[in-house]
């Protein structure tokens, strides 16, 4: 059976049709009478970037939590690599499936150094009881060095600039080999000449093979490194958009 | 010209925090109760030429270690950004439950010090249970524990003290011999000097000492990541209830006796002892080292104190003018924003 499946991977793959990485099918999640997510379909491929607009509570979130675990669908199947999966946590969501979710308030210590938060909750060891400081340091420069920054890994996060704490958090998904980071309004909480910078970093992500999923008011952003753009409207997805000869006025159009 | 520019705009706030970096290291920095502790042993060799004597120090750390025991527990508790106020009530029920066992049920007096430890370890679970499952604030809860343990202190021998002729024959304390010396220093002091280390290694080199720190420094973030904050704070009271526990038996096996009310006041010179040390309230960082210094400082205090023959009642009031010393630098100074 195994054997079948490989084969017929590699004759879509002859025929240029590739598996998505993720795809979702016919997802739903409802909080009461509240349709938060409705019968939603969506295939994910390696390496694009995909923006996500919508108006506030049109479904974004919720859709983007039940693809990180925080969320379990009603109804619907996600399959990852062309399997059905159930990402029963976030955990679940990052160890093997090799999703991360960038939180907006990026979510780090900042009493920690750069190092630590890179590595919190997955540590190096030593003996199966130490710390790997050393190796963890190396590797989180590695990380860091691959998203062109030179930030130091024995700094604490709280004397990082906003960008610079954006950078981190990115840069743990690489630390890890992430296949698909999600974005949760990345430039909403920094400085307009920082903004620049961070979608930067997103088109790194793109270079190094990775699949970025951006969720951004800032409808320009999106424009900027967005392959599609898919439009959220009342739970559903209105529509997809290929990003070529887009403007602003079409996104708000599309979005209302 | 241009490189002189930057300078000019610092103010007198940003000059002083400039320097006090420098030589005090950051907020959190050991450096910082180093630099109390080094002031304490000035004043007091002065003030005394008796308290550089060895046989002084040695006497200074031993009636010290009990307080650096609670102030290690502390430690990790307030690393949490939690508070345990319960600590020293914690040492005396345990001390008199020890002694009541081996005294009065003629228990061996190791397995009278086990059932002790499980004790203090049920005590810190139940705290924690309190504190995460109800989500019941642990200054609430362990100001709980603070009264309730004093009263079971009570409890044990009608409000009386125990000693070794507490019976006929006297049991005299041996407790593994705690309280003799090795190499000519009291086994208390190794006992402390063995908890400061362990836990300091387990903050400082173990991926449980990084999840307690992230766990006070931004618990959703600790969350986000898979790490276990309730396990954790659980954890910490654990470690809190079962050092004082420890501190509890040393004290008793010192004093070769041990009253219900042997302990009062010690929760809040270990809080004390920790701010000092320089675990903010908001805990995420800071080092077991630092709150032992502390605590060292304070016994410095109260040692001095008796050495220059002022009422103990002084004890007090340099106590509390060192922990407003400790507050501000924990903030970083009088400048600082």
């Amino acid at each position: 059976m195994a054997l079948a499946a490989g084969e017929s991977e590699i004759e879509k793959e002859q025929r240029g049709e590739k598996t998505p990485l993720l795809s979702v099918e016919e997802v739903s999640k409802y909080f009461g009478p509240v349709k938060a997510v409705d019968h939603v379909s969506l295939d994910i491929y390696k390496g694009e970037v995909i923006g996500i607009i919508g108006d506030n509570g049109a479904g974004k979130s919720t859709f983007l939590s039940l693809l990180v675990g925080y969320y379990q669908p009603d109804s619907g199947r996600i399959y990852y690599k062309g399997q059905p999966v159930h990402i029963a946590s976030p955990r679940f969501a990052r160890k093997y499936l090799g999703i991360e979710m960038v939180f907006q308030n990026l979510r780090l210590a900042p009493d920690l150094s750069v190092a630590d938060n890179m590595f919190l909750g997955e540590e190096l060891k030593l003996f199966g009881v130490f710390k790997n400081g050393a190796k963890m340091k190396q590797d989180a420069m590695e990380a860091l060095k691959k998203l062109n920054s030179d930030l130091k890994p024995d700094l604490a996060v709280e004397r990082l600039s906003g960008g610079e704490k954006q950078i981190v958090a990115i840069a743990r998904a690489v630390l890890f080999n992430r296949d698909i980071i999600i974005m949760d309004e990345p430039t909403a909480a920094i400085s307009v000449n920082k903004v620049e910078e961070v979608l930067n970093l997103i088109k790194e992500l793109k270079k190094l093979g990775k699949t970025v999923l951006l969720v951004s008011h800032r409808l320009e952003d999106i424009l900027q490194v967005a392959d599609r753009i898919v439009v959220f409207y009342h739970g559903k997805i209105r529509t997809v958009l290929e990003n070529k000869d887009l403007k602003v006025s079409d996104l708000v159009h599309a979005m209302f | 010209m241009e490189a002189a520019a930057p300078r000019a705009q610092e103010t007198f706030g940003s000059v002083v925090r400039r320097i006090g970096h420098t030589v005090f290291g950051k907020p959190g920095s050991v450096r910082r109760p180093l630099a109390f502790l080094i002031v304490a042993i000035i004043i007091s060799s002065f003030v005394s030429s008796d308290f550089l004597k060895p046989s002084n120090l040695l006497a200074l750390l031993t009636s010290t270690s009990f307080l650096v025991m609670l102030a290690v527990g502390e430690s990790f508790v307030m690393l949490v950004g939690m508070i345990d106020l319960g600590v020293e009530s914690v040492m005396e029920a345990a001390g008199m439950f020890v002694a009541y066992l081996y005294v009065f049920d003629h228990y061996n007096s190791i397995v009278a010090m086990v059932i002790g430890m499980l004790f203090g370890l049920g005590v810190g679970a139940l705290v924690g249970f309190m504190v995460t499952l109800f989500r019941i604030p642990s200054f609430i809860v362990t100001l709980g524990t603070y009264w309730g343990m004093a009263g079971v202190a009570l409890l044990f021998n009608g409000g009386n003290y125990i000693n070794p002729d507490s019976v006929h024959p006297a049991r005299p304390f041996v407790f593994g011999g705690i309280a003799q010396t090795s190499f000519g220093v009291s086994h208390l002091i190794w006992i402390a000097l063995g908890a400061v280390v362990i836990g300091q290694l387990v903050i400082s080199f173990t991926p449980l000492g990084t999840w307690i720190k992230a766990a006070g420094s931004d618990e959703e973030a600790a969350r986000s990541v898979g790490i276990r904050t309730n396990l954790i704070k659980i954890l910490v009271f654990m470690i809190s209830g079962f050092l004082a526990v420890m501190a509890g038996i040393m004290i008793t096996a010192w004093e070769s006796s041990i009253y219900p009310n042997t302990g009062q006041g010690y929760s809040l010179q270990a809080i004390a002892a920790v701010i000092l040390g320089g675990i903010p309230f908001k805990g995420g960082r800071g080092t077991i080292v630092g709150a032992a210094i502390g605590a060292i400082v304070i016994g410095i205090i109260s040692d001095l104190i008796v050495l220059v023959g002022l009422p103990a009642l002084y004890e007090y009031i340099f106590v509390a003018i060192i922990l407003v010393l400790a507050g501000l630098q924990a903030r970083g100074g009088p400048f600082v924003k």
